[in-house]
């Protein structure tokens, strides 16, 4: 009798050990996807949420080809070396089937040889230097980038400006001054200017960042005032912002146009009543919800997942990122690299940045997304877009509202 | 007279008519340099005050008003006031902290090698940094305040006044530390224990009390100057390493424990800075300006010592 029990105990045991391993095997092996952003920064924090945003959508609708869909996060810290280590160990470590994510061209400077290495298929979101892209080469068809190079960003504004110009004649945009950082990003943007915009007049004096330790910009907007341009862009960072405003109403600096070209925006600009009226550079707005169905889906689910609204275009970027490769993948049909490639390089994908992105040959890569930049408008505390006028969303505020507004 | 004080004179002389020169060229860049003269002042006071009186080094000055300025940035974000309406609690806080950090650590370190404590308050410069990076994000805080954009007309020229601020506050620190240090028991025993530690002991002056309040206070003045920082200029958590550089020039072109003259460096390292700025394209220069400065007014006293 008590043998027999034992013999019960063991078959249940057995046949149970069983049927775990057999749900074990048949469970879909997760296609992970292995992101690098620089966390500590509002660009690399918003862009991480809105990919693990995408891949629970993805999840909440079956995965992947009937796999779930797995994102694996690392910090760049915005360092090339932390980049770099990072890539190796989603690669080594992770098993990750794909690379996404990015932000700055420095960090990714770094992990262009690891990338290279792995020549995993790479969904790129940040990076503008077209140093980045020399460093990829040519005829690495596992490499797509989404964000526009910096000679795509500077055509876009000359063709941005030179449109605006011809719809509304009273703009004008003949005299400029650029105010610029003194380090490697604003000084390129001065030489850029200069180069893209060599038909027209064109001055610039460089201030110290308060990235950088300065924050007194004194010297350079009565330097602007004396020039009186009829547009006046300020080409620095994102701590610049604020004070730049409030000492240019100090001096009673108002140009006609007050434009900022930093990569990112604080947070809180938009409240204080001196952004009205400002000019901007980028990608997307939540003002974009008015004409881009994909752009309302993107934000009413990103603000009722994390109870904040995105405040970056990379965060629109990450979640792009992730749903393009879904569809290459859906398309393919399998995990092979080539088939998934082929289908990225056909495919059209209606972004919740407005465009409906497909790859093509740049200067150097063989896969660039995006080649626009937006120009917006800074008006009753949200930023609208002026052009391209298929996605605009408000007409130009011209001129420059005068300080005792 | 002799050689060094022609040479004096002759400094003093030049540097006057520099100033009207450009008073008279650009009277803008007169007021602006006597404003940044006043930030720096008011920062390296109480960097003078522990490294001068008691010879305290810290190289976590400007972590730790870069702290200041996020508790007066939280305080007025959690309560929706004004941000200088925060100044009194945010002192109060940092002269605790003051009082927390040197008796935790600097203690340790005030009789062993100069070394250990410019790894120590390094490491405490760096703790502070990513404890607020990690809290706060790398991302720039700034409220924008109507106040801080006041101006000023004069003929055609507008020119910012908040800045003045500033000036106020250098004046103010000056002044009270002047009065603390000459007045009060506590001050002259500051001062004793700075020349001669073993012999403030000896007659009965508790030498780590002395130490311990004397850093505080530089640590609640750090607390008024950052409020008042935060007002003006966006906060984020490597903010301050500059500024403690910046002081420690400061301190070693006026001379250790000389606070008088951290004002008058000040001064002329801020209208210097303004002048190079007002040149155009000469704001590339200013950082040259101001260390090539501080070179000469080392060198100048050197060779003022090696005569005597």
């Amino acid at each position: 009798m008590r043998s027999r029990t034992l013999l019960a105990v063991a078959l249940v045991l057995v046949a149970g050990m069983a049927f775990a391993n057999g749900a074990q095997e048949g469970a879909a092996e997760p296609i992970r996807m292995g992101g690098v952003w620089p966390l500590g920064d509002i660009t690399g924090e918003q862009g991480s949420k809105s990919a693990q945003l995408a891949v629970d959508e993805l999840n909440a609708n079956g995965g992947i080809l009937g796999r779930p869909v797995e994102l694996v996060v690392i910090d760049s810290e915005f360092s090339p070396d932390k980049g770099a280590a990072a890539i190796e160990r989603l690669a080594t470590i992770e098993n990750v089937d794909f690379f996404i994510g990015g932000m700055s061209s420095g960090v990714h400077l770094g992990q262009i040889p690891a990338l290279k290495r792995y020549r995993k298929i790479t969904m790129w979101t940040g990076a503008a230097s077209h140093l980045a892209e020399e460093a990829i080469g040519p005829d690495q068809d596992w490499y797509f980038h989404l964000h526009p190079w910096d000679y795509n960003q500077g055509a876009s504004y000359v063709e941005g400006w030179t449109a605006i110009a011809e719809r509304y004649p009273d703009i004008a945009i003949d005299r400029w001054f650029l105010a610029y950082e003194e380090g490697a990003f604003g000084s390129a943007s001065f030489e850029a200017t200069q180069q893209l915009f060599s038909d027209m007049e064109i001055s610039g004096e460089s201030f110290q960042s308060a990235a950088a330790g300065g924050g007194d910009y004194t010297a350079v907007l009565e330097r602007a005032k004396e020039y009186d341009p009829d547009v006046f862009i300020w080409a620095g960072y994102d701590a610049d912002a604020l004070p730049i405003m409030e000492q240019a109403r100090a001096i009673d600096f108002a140009p006609p146009l007050f434009v900022g070209a930093p990569p990112g925006w604080p947070a809180s600009f938009g409240e204080s009543g001196l952004a009205e009226g400002v000019t901007l550079y980028g990608m997307w707005a939540p003002s974009l919800n008015s004409v881009s169905d994909v752009s309302a889906h993107y934000y009413q689910s990103y603000v009722s997942t994390y109870d904040e609204e995105p405040a970056t275009y990379f965060a629109p970027l990450g979640y792009t990122a992730v749903m393009i490769l879904a569809q290459a993948v859906e398309a393919a049909g399998s995990m092979d690299q080539d088939a998934i490639i082929a289908e990225l390089q056909n495919i059209e994908y209606d972004s919740a940045l407005g465009e409906t992105i497909s790859f093509a040959p740049s200067r150097v890569i063989s896969n660039q997304g995006i080649r626009q930049q937006k120009i917006l408008q800074w008006q009753g505390g949200e930023q609208q877009v002026l052009w391209p006028f298929e996605f605009a969303t408000s007409e130009p505020e011209y001129p420059f509202p005068s300080w005792d507004r | 007279m002799t050689g060094f004080k022609r040479l004096q004179v002759a400094l003093s002389v030049a540097a006057g008519i520099a100033v009207v020169a450009l008073f008279l060229w650009r009277p803008t860049a007169v007021v602006y340099g006597l404003q940044r003269a006043g930030l720096y002042a008011s920062i390296a006071l109480p960097m003078a005050l522990v490294l001068g009186i008691v010879h305290i080094v810290n190289l976590a000055h400007g972590e730790m008003m870069m702290v200041a300025a996020y508790l007066s940035y939280a305080a007025a974000r959690a309560l929706g006031i004004d941000p200088l309406l925060a100044l009194v609690p945010t002192t109060i806080v940092m002269f605790i902290v003051g009082i927390v950090l040197y008796r935790l650590t600097i203690s340790r370190t005030v009789d062993g090698p100069e070394l250990n404590q410019l790894i120590l308050t390094f490491g405490i410069a760096m703790v502070l940094g990513q404890a607020v990076n990690m809290i706060a994000t790398s991302q720039p805080r700034k409220i924008s305040l109507d106040y801080v954009s006041a101006s000023a007309t004069v003929g055609d020229v507008s020119f910012g006044v908040y800045d003045f601020v500033f000036v106020a506050l250098a004046a103010a620190s000056l002044a009270g530390l002047y009065l603390f240090l000459k007045k009060t028991r506590l001050g002259q025993a500051a001062t004793a224990v700075g020349q001669n530690p073993r012999g403030a002991r000896i007659v009965g002056i508790d030498v780590q009390r002395t130490y311990t309040i004397v850093f505080a206070i530089s640590a609640a003045l750090l607390g008024i100057v950052g409020t008042f920082f935060m007002t003006k200029f966006s906060i984020f958590p490597t903010v301050g390493g500059s500024y403690t550089m910046r002081s420690f020039s400061l301190v070693a072109m006026a001379g250790i424990g000389n606070l008088p003259m951290i004002v008058v460096s000040s001064v002329i390292l801020g209208v210097s800075e303004a002048a190079i700025q007002a040149v155009p394209h000469g704001g590339g220069w200013s950082p040259l300006v101001f260390f090539g400065l501080i070179i000469l007014a080392i060198m100048i006293r050197s060779f003022r010592g090696g005569r005597a």
